[in-house]
């Protein structure tokens, strides 16, 4: 039971990194109906920047503001370099076009930085605490406590602003939204700044978790993108509930059974989802069009 | 100066040639109907005039200002507000947020926008019980009415309406058109109608457009009086050419 409780406490701490880049698929998919495959890469680039900004000298909080306004820039960038220029094109010139730029961003990482994985340390000095049975590492609970503070974040601004309402109407009809005087470009831009942002945040929670390396984008994106399909693709609190049924899942998995096989666990539950529930837990709320 | 004048408009989309030199005028304060049968014209004249469609040549004035080749979302910032075919209410939202969005073309607070939006519901009593409804979940009706008062939130001098009572029960029809002449006394409307009947009932003025040409134009009872027209489009029942 006792390490059960701890399985669980590392499994949601691992999901909830997955729901935020989970969460980053599903704003840019249903801003543009694309999937944008360098998601992953957002992450990775971040705990890169983090490195070289704390390697700088930079106190951590300020590593993690500059590093968090670079993604905010890369964001804008890969909006006007990948997604602008083909808008007008169907969905497939995008897709390889996002292709292209994770292949050019981890060439790119990897050319400056080369192939040695580097290490970030953790934000706090203390390693954890214990509480009863569970020792509670500190940099899960800062995970968990940023993951809760995003999530409560986004249905806010998504559900209480005009902004977010602004948004939410461009993903579902974009010429309604242009011919209401949506900016539906500036909208597209916000999307990808806030899901670069989200994508690096994930990048350098997890960044003292794991090694930061070349390969941690792809590694995310594929576990976040699995969260995606078993949450419900295109929905917003499917990705959250998604990433952190496969951060549980894939923990309890290595625990119990293999920890060789602690990512075959994630695609095992994909698999099953794509057969037997391929709408997800929470299914397409959202008719297309009426 | 009419507000809005249109001079040899022409749209092409590829290969088709969907309008073909159509010229026109709406007077400010007249609701002004354009008549046709399918695929004679009509919304593509209203997506050249709001943006959605980019006009090959011809000028399009509004309040005499050059806005052919705007974008669309200019064109609303300017006064000229679109309801388009089939509705298109945002499924994944409630009817209030809907509205409230029909004032994205100009600059208000939010809660400015809320009371606005709430004002709204006197003009559109039937759908003030479905404020928090989402959108998909409205019948044509209902939709209708929403897609109409999101219109009105941008307070556009000029009003294009494409097909308002299409798929609409007959009893529906007649409350639209109730609001359609009651939004004329504030706002000036281009109204585009397959239901001739109607589409003259609420008019000043009425064209004829067929395959991508004004062939006529004249007051309502002008337009009846002239017996092919009436044949053709006016009868009701005559089968109409496309």
């Amino acid at each position: 039971m006792d390490l059960a409780l701890q399985l669980l406490f590392t499994g949601i701490g691992i999901g909830a990194v997955y729901s935020l880049v989970a969460l980053g698929f599903v704003l840019i998919f249903r801003a543009t109906n694309v999937v944008n495959f360098a998601q992953g890469e957002f992450s990775m680039v971040a705990a890169y920047l983090m490195v070289v900004a704390v390697e700088a000298g930079l106190p951590y909080w300020a590593a993690f503001i500059v590093a968090l306004l670079g993604m905010a820039l890369l964001g804008a960038v890969f909006n006007l370099g990948v997604y602008y220029p083909l808008r007008h094109r169907s969905y497939l010139p995008v897709i390889i076009a996002t292709i292209g730029a994770s292949i050019l961003l981890a060439n790119s990482v990897l050319a400056i930085y080369g192939p040695q994985p580097q290490v970030l340390e953790g934000w706090f000095e203390t390693p954890g605490i214990q509480v009863g049975p569970v020792y509670l590492d500190s940099q899960y609970l800062l995970i968990i406590g940023v993951t809760i503070c995003l999530v409560i974040f986004n249905f806010w601004f998504f559900e209480k602003t005009l902004l977010g309402k602004k948004l939410q109407a461009t993903s579902q009809d974009k010429e309604m939204a242009s011919l209401l005087g949506i900016s539906v470009s500036t909208m597209i831009m916000i999307t990808f700044i806030y899901s670069a942002v989200l994508g690096g945040l994930a990048g350098i929670l997890v960044a003292p978790v794991l090694f930061v390396s070349i390969q941690m984008g792809s590694t995310i994106a594929l576990k976040a993108f699995a969260a995606t399909i078993i949450g419900g693709f295109g929905d917003v609190a499917g990705a959250i509930i998604g990433g952190l049924a496969l951060g549980v899942i894939e923990t309890f998995g290595a625990a119990y059974v293999s920890v060789p096989y602690k990512d075959g666990f994630a695609f095992l539950v994909l698999i099953a989802f794509l057969i037997f529930r391929p709408q997800g837990i929470f299914g397409e709320r959202v008719a297309e069009k009426a | 100066m009419p507000l809005l004048e249109i001079r040899n408009l022409v749209v092409r989309y590829g290969e088709i040639e969907a309008l073909r030199g159509v010229t026109c005028a709406v007077e400010e304060g007249q609701v002004v109907t354009l008549l046709g049968a399918n695929g004679a014209g009509k919304s593509t004249t209203l997506r050249a005039i709001s943006g959605l469609a980019k006009p090959t040549s011809g000028e399009i004035l509004f309040d005499g200002k050059s806005i052919a080749g705007l974008g669309p979302e200019a064109i609303v910032r300017m006064g000229i507000s679109h309801v388009p075919e089939g509705r298109r209410v945002f499924p994944g939202l409630t009817v209030k947020e809907n509205i409230m969005l029909g004032a994205s073309n100009r600059r208000a607070s939010t809660s400015e926008i809320s009371r606005e939006a709430d004002a709204m519901f006197d003009l559109f009593p039937d759908i003030r019980k479905f404020t928090s409804a989402l959108g998909w979940t409205l019948s044509g009706g209902q939709l209708q009415m929403v897609a109409v008062a999101r219109g009105l939130m941008a307070k556009p001098r000029l009003l294009l309406l494409d097909e308002p009572s299409l798929g609409l029960a007959p009893v529906i029809v007649q409350a639209v058109f109730k609001i359609i002449s009651e939004i004329r006394r504030n706002t000036t409307v281009l109204l585009v109608e397959q239901n001739a009947r109607m589409g003259l009932s609420v008019a000043d003025y009425g064209y004829v457009l067929e395959t991508g040409r004004i062939v006529l134009g004249g007051k309502p009872d002008e337009l009846w009086g002239n017996e092919a027209i009436r044949a053709a489009y006016l009868g009701g029942h005559a089968k109409a050419s496309a």
